[in-house]
């Protein structure tokens, strides 16, 4: 890889050996990755969380020294062009009335916060930052951890970025460049999949099926969307997250939609895809919900919504479904918001509303991260259903937003089109 | 026997141990379960089996990007793979193996999904490009 002068001076150590450790990983990880040189970073979304439940059990040491890393990381500053947001915490910094939310790790999570905002992060604690405020435009280089945030920054917004993890995106927001690789180049825009949609999404889960089909098959590679409609921000967030859920798909083509595919031809650049084409019809669409649904009963004790998290416009939705209405009270109903759409919703009175009929907002983390004390979970994000299985042990059913209301004020899953 | 692979060193080093192999990706975030190295994933070839110092070849890393989380927190753990051996490269892959120093190659021959198995001994020679079956497991 080719490095300017001043870039050099950083991986000589000319800001500190931190920094030179930084720029070292960033280096080395373009060269693994056949990048030609670094270029200046817009925008990034780091990862701070204190691990919790994920370490439950490790050796002390080893949490210890994980989260002296995080701290040494926010003892240097952002670079002073780049927006800097920061991911999902493993906690909640709320009152949570589960034991799984430790209150010692939250108070490091608070002074994790606290560290980092003073170096420039905003501590936003959400994987949907394109819900508050961070919306990089057309073109920016960013560098962001949440998989489905970067399909959502590729595909929906027409910025650029890799797949980052922690130290990546951390590295690259103090030094200020990352690597220019993978889909920051055109010519690894282009898709690899055609995947032909010939049913109709009726809504956002549905959206969330269809990723979770075409990622699966597309592996690594850019699956290309033909024969579905303009989806909503929300039901694009449940694309997305369903693609790098089943798959490893950083960016995806939707024909008309996505801001550098004007037409089929444009999405794959004048090429020929790499696989055989797909077709997602009514069947696909119902074996896809059924594949990852578990459960072996109705009675449920959890429903979860907002994997991603939610809209402002979900959260009102969500309160407009739950007017007047009582959750069973053996179920705990949880929907998963960034703090900055909770402010909203308080001040909308949506909060009011859901915690009236007995649910609440969680803020700043998501079920699966608490590792939620539940034995069957009902929730609308495909990704969500995915990880719960194995990190819960919970058995899930994925449905619809209205059909996991229902559960919630049932206390039992009633059923849709694709029981059995 | 000998069989050996060539392959793309990623990062370098040299390495033997007990293979354990799937024809199949995985995401350390959500499927690894960092404090015993276990396979939590449903349904997943290796769910039950444990990554721990273990030659992990998989097709691919995918799903979660705190993937390198995880193999940070397993190598402080010490539960982290020996090494990684993938048919293609996520960049979240590249990116653990470098922080975390684990040797990474990349084998495209599909045969070594069916030639290696779990249990087999194998010798990642990263630096010299190829991964070498030296002896099988109990099969």
């Amino acid at each position: 890889m080719e490095l300017t002068a001043e870039q050099l001076s950083v991986l000589e150590g000319a800001r500190g050996e931190f920094l030179r450790r930084c720029m070292r990983w960033l280096v080395d990880w373009g060269e693994a990755m056949g990048a030609r040189r670094m270029v200046p970073l817009d925008n990034a979304h780091v990862l701070l969380p204190v691990p919790n439940q994920l370490m439950r059990g490790a050796r002390p040491e080893a949490v210890q020294q994980y989260v002296e890393e995080l701290r040494e990381f926010c003892r240097h500053s952002v670079a002073p062009q780049c927006y800097a947001t920061v991911h999902t915490a493993f906690v909640t910094l709320d009152e949570l009335d589960v034991p799984q939310n430790d209150p010692e790790q939250v108070r490091l999570q608070r002074e994790l916060a606290d560290l980092a905002s003073a170096a420039g992060f905003i501590p936003t604690f959400t994987c949907a930052p394109y819900l508050v405020g961070n919306v990089p435009l057309k073109g920016e280089i960013c560098a962001w951890t949440e998989s489905s945030a970067v399909v959502y920054a590729n595909s929906i917004l027409g910025a650029r970025t890799t797949r980052h993890g922690n130290e990546s995106a951390l590295a690259a927001a103090l030094v200020g460049w990352v690597p220019e690789f993978g889909v920051l180049l055109d010519e690894h825009r282009r898709g690899t999949l055609l995947v032909h949609v010939t049913t109709e999404l009726k809504h956002s889960t549905d959206w969330g099926a269809l990723g979770y089909f075409a990622g699966k098959i597309a592996g690594l590679g850019i699956p290309v969307f033909t024969g579905v409609r303009r989806p909503n921000q929300d039901e694009a967030k449940q694309l997305c997250a369903a693609l790098a859920t089943s798959g490893g798909v950083s960016m995806c083509h939707l024909v008309g939609i996505t801001p550098e595919a004007p037409t089929l031809e444009a999405a794959f650049g004048g090429q020929a895809p790499r696989q055989p084409h797909v077709v997602f019809g009514a069947e696909q669409l119902r074996q896809t919900y059924q594949a990852l649904r578990n459960h072996t009963g109705d009675e449920i004790d959890s429903v979860i919504l907002g994997c991603p998290h939610a809209s402002i416009r979900e959260v009102g939705e969500i309160a407009f479904k739950l007017q007047g209405k009582r959750i069973a009270s053996h179920v705990r109903l949880w929907v998963n918001v960034a703090r900055a759409t909770k402010a909203n919703a308080d001040f909308m009175g949506y909060t009011q509303i859901i915690e009236r009929a007995g649910g609440r907002l969680l803020c700043d983390t998501c079920p699966t991260n608490i590792r939620i004390p539940a034995r069957r979970i009902v929730t609308h994000g495909f990704k969500q259903a995915h990880y719960a299985r194995g990190m819960t042990g919970a058995e899930v059913i994925v449905a619809s937003t209205d059909n996991c209301i229902r559960a919630a004020i049932a206390g039992r899953w009633c059923g849709d089109e694709y029981d059995d | 026997m000998m069989t050996e692979f060539p392959g793309t060193s990623i990062v370098r080093g040299r390495v033997e141990g007990e293979a354990l192999v799937a024809d199949a990706t995985l995401s350390f975030w959500g499927e690894v379960e960092p404090v015993s190295g276990r396979v939590i994933a449903v349904g997943h070839p290796l769910e039950g089996q444990s990554i721990a110092g273990r030659i992990l070849i998989i097709r691919s890393t995918k799903g979660s990007s705190a993937t390198p989380m995880v193999l940070r927190l397993c190598s402080l753990q010490g539960t982290a793979p020996l090494a990684l051996v993938n048919q293609e490269i996520d960049s979240l892959a590249a990116l653990g193996c470098i922080v975390n120093r684990i040797p990474l190659m990349v084998v495209k021959d599909p045969a070594i999904f069916h030639t290696i198995r779990s249990g087999d001994w194998v010798v990642v020679d990263s630096d010299q490009a190829k991964v070498t079956l030296k002896r099988t497991g109990a099969r």
